[in-house]
């Protein structure tokens, strides 16, 4: 597991935690409400998860990456394309809700950081995420909405010969 | 009033649509677009009043979008609906002729003043 990097080169934890809440509670109003989670440092993501990631780049390199429970992956695209509860999520729609969710960490991250950058469109898999080994954990939040385990991690680009 | 809705997400229309309503909004015809270049010929088919839209699409984004229109002499409405509300966007928004940008994520609050500005 890569070394977390010093805060001035990422965004502070309470900032991903301030932006993951209000994407929350935008999206799912007084429910949004998210827990922490305790998780020993290095621990990959342990559910059957969805994952989806962005990129930043320009002013600033990071890669913004949101890691979902699969239940709670459907329950959340339910929730957001109000479908009625006993309608299933499709996987693409799963997918869908998934991209967007990352999309607006992401953007909000962006914002955030030095710039100008340019965000990337959402790249969403069904598993957990995997990392380059050229990149560095900066920043990393295991929460918990509705008993279900949600990760949300900064990456950025690594210093030093590879 | 119509409104052409223009997100690569069905997820995000959804929820622009259903903000909508929630803002006091639902009245108004809807149109949707999966990515700017289809917006910009849904401008010319459906003249709509207005368009909300995403920042990053595929195909065509939507400062593109909205270049390309005001290039070919269309002056719609315009306004983003995007995840990126850094000053530097809104200015860039500004310069490209969008009359607004609602951050997301958002509230029907900022829907209905965005609205009110254009309506």
């Amino acid at each position: 597991m890569s070394a977390v990097l010093p805060e001035a080169e990422a965004p502070e934890s309470a900032d991903l935690l301030a932006v993951t809440e209000d994407v929350w509670m935008a999206l799912l109003g007084d429910d949004g409400v998210l827990l922490p989670r305790a998780v020993p440092p290095g621990s990959p993501f342990d559910a059957t998860a969805w994952s989806a990631a962005t990129t930043i780049s320009g002013g600033w390199h990071g890669v913004v990456t949101v890691e979902l429970d699969e239940v709670l992956a459907r329950r959340l695209t339910t929730r957001m394309l109000a479908l009625p509860a006993e309608e299933e999520a499709s996987d693409s729609d799963v997918a869908d809700a998934v991209g967007e969710l990352v999309n607006m960490v992401g953007g909000n991250v962006k914002s955030l950081m030095p710039g100008p950058s340019v965000l990337s469109l959402p790249a969403v898999a069904a598993g957990r995420a995997a990392f380059s080994s050229d990149s560095a954990l900066a920043c990393r939040l295991d929460l918990v909405w509705q008993d279900a385990p949600v990760r949300v991690s900064v990456h950025v680009p690594q210093e030093g010969p590879r | 009033m119509k409104i052409l809705i223009a997100d690569d997400s069905r997820v995000m229309r959804q929820i622009v649509i259903r903000t909508l309503r929630q803002a006091g909004h639902g009245g108004h015809d809807i149109v949707e677009a999966e990515n700017g270049r289809q917006a910009l010929e849904m401008v010319q088919t459906e003249a709509p009043d207005l368009v909300l839209s995403d920042w990053n699409m595929p195909e065509m984004n939507g400062i593109d979008c909205l270049s390309a229109l005001r290039a070919a002499g269309s002056q719609v409405a315009f306004g983003f609906v995007t995840s990126e509300g850094s000053e530097e966007m809104r200015e860039r928004a500004a310069s490209a002729g969008a009359a607004f940008l609602i951050a997301k994520p958002f509230t029907p609050e900022a829907f209905d003043d965005a609205l009110r500005s254009v309506i």
